[in-house]
């Protein structure tokens, strides 16, 4: 049986962990950003896909640090993680290629539809 | 400073498994207090006075509630609710596969749509029938793909056919609450709701994270609980025996209390791991049996013979499942929590 295909925002949350670790707002601030405010985590959702990329070993917890007498819990990719967003960052690139080339559209007019 | 604010959304996280709660609550709480505070003590202030979570908040979290409920990831085997449910609702989906087949194999022979089949007698000669008999061989091979689809894991095909099977059932009787004529052989109210209806609404329990099952194991189900169920019947009309033949009610009444007796001593040995899962779907499916029994009693007011045997049934299935309730229960407590990331790391 094929694994099953990864979600939108659990890409988008390995995402926002690749360049380093970061808090519970603070991934939901980067995937906000990387989507350009088209997903808007829920906190709910958010801990919903953490739990679920950790009980995959996908992501797991860097640090906890103080904050304004809160702790921040902090969470990085782990070396599956990493694997598993390459391979469909890939994946999802492939696909764009092929949209493009189904379209007709060169890089350059691709970016313009896009902007 | 962030009192109010954060009471509230504590509020709200009760709504997840204290397990859950234990292992995340300070970190959902620090990411949504994150999400509104501006370190402007002025604005803070009066934020944690005036807001609370957003309906979409709440939402989030009902949604994580229910996931983590039904067995889904992270909650491992923590919740065996989940996957008594998932095994309650597929053998809901065979008992409408079987009786499909049974309509099917009916039609065939009745029909003499396979020519080396002996001819039926006259009495079961079927006239040739309009639009609500063929929704209901419709309806009967809809049945037969839920169960496949189900089984084999394809969810969301299975909800969507069974959505559209409890339909013609439906309709059918709202007519005849219009009407007071039943238009065809489907199932009274009883029927529609406790096995169409129940089933459909618990299949969210078959979400994106619900472990595989053993499709083999239950497509075998199929023609081996034809067999097993309708062996005996036809049996017992071919002798002559028409009066001890059960109706549906009684009958699941009688195959559920065959089934906890068949599981009662892997429940009891305590040997065998992993049956307390079974004794909880068992139980589930005992409680749907015994109400369609006891609500279908009112259509033998007059008859008191059969009103004592429609009670015998409920006895029986009600005391074969307080045969596995124990492990039933057990399989609620005992089942281990997952283990919380930050041990893994460490």
């Amino acid at each position: 049986m094929p694994a099953k295909p990864m979600t939108g925002q659990a890409f988008f949350v390995l995402t926002a962990l690749a360049d380093g670790p970061r808090h519970g707002y603070g991934i939901v601030g980067e995937v906000a950003e990387l989507s350009q405010g088209r997903v808007r985590l829920k906190i709910g959702s958010l801990y919903g896909v953490l739990d679920r990329l950790a009980v995959e070993g996908l992501i797991e917890p860097d640090r906890e640090e103080a904050h304004d007498g809160r702790l921040r819990r902090y969470y990085r990719l782990t070396r599956d993680g990493r694997g598993a967003l390459a391979e469909e960052a890939e994946l999802r690139a492939a696909t764009a290629r092929v949209v493009r080339a189904r379209l007709g559209l060169t890089g350059a007019q691709a970016a313009g539809a896009s902007g | 400073m962030s009192g109010n604010l954060e009471r509230r959304y504590r509020r709200v996280l009760r709504l997840l498994p204290g397990w859950y709660r234990a292992q995340w609550e300070e970190d959902m709480v620090a990411a949504f207090l994150d999400s509104w505070l501006t370190s402007d003590p002025a604005a803070d202030e009066y934020i944690t006075k005036a807001a609370g979570p957003s309906s979409a908040e709440v939402a989030s979290v009902v949604g994580l509630a229910v996931r983590l409920y039904l067995g889904g990831a992270g909650s491992q085997r923590r919740y065996a609710w989940g996957h008594a449910l998932r095994r309650a609702v597929l053998a809901m989906m065979l008992v409408h596969a079987v009786l499909a087949v049974d309509v099917l194999a009916f039609l065939v022979w009745s029909r003499r749509l396979v020519g080396w089949l002996p001819a039926p007698p006259g009495s079961l000669l079927v006239a040739p029938s309009g639009v609500w008999d063929t929704a209901f061989y419709l309806v009967s091979v809809t049945w037969i793909a839920v169960f496949v689809a189900l089984a084999v894991g394809h969810y969301r095909t299975a909800r969507i056919l069974a959505a559209l099977a409890i339909i013609p059932n439906l309709a059918a009787l709202l007519q005849a609450q219009l009407t007071g004529i039943m238009p065809a052989p489907f199932g009274s109210w009883a029927f529609w709701f406790l096995f169409d209806l129940v089933p459909i609404v618990a299949m969210t329990a078959f979400h994106r994270d619900a472990p595989p099952l053993a499709p083999g194991r239950w497509l075998l189900a199929l023609p081996a609980g034809y067999v097993l169920v309708y062996g005996p019947l036809l049996a017992l009309g071919a002798t002559g025996n028409f009066a001890w033949v059960p109706d549906f009610p009684g009958l699941c009444c009688i195959l559920l209390s065959l089934a906890c007796l068949a599981h009662a001593p892997r429940a009891w040995s305590r040997q065998v791991a992993g049956t307390g899962l079974w004794s909880l779907a068992l139980v589930l499916l005992a409680a749907v049996a015994a109400a369609n029994r006891l609500v279908t009693l009112t259509g033998y007011l007059n008859d008191q013979h059969l009103i004592d045997v429609s009670l015998a049934e409920l006895l029986i299935v009600l005391a074969a499942a307080a045969l596995v309730a124990p492990d039933a229960a057990r399989a609620q407590a005992a089942t281990p929590a997952p283990p919380h990331p930050s041990a893994v790391a460490a």
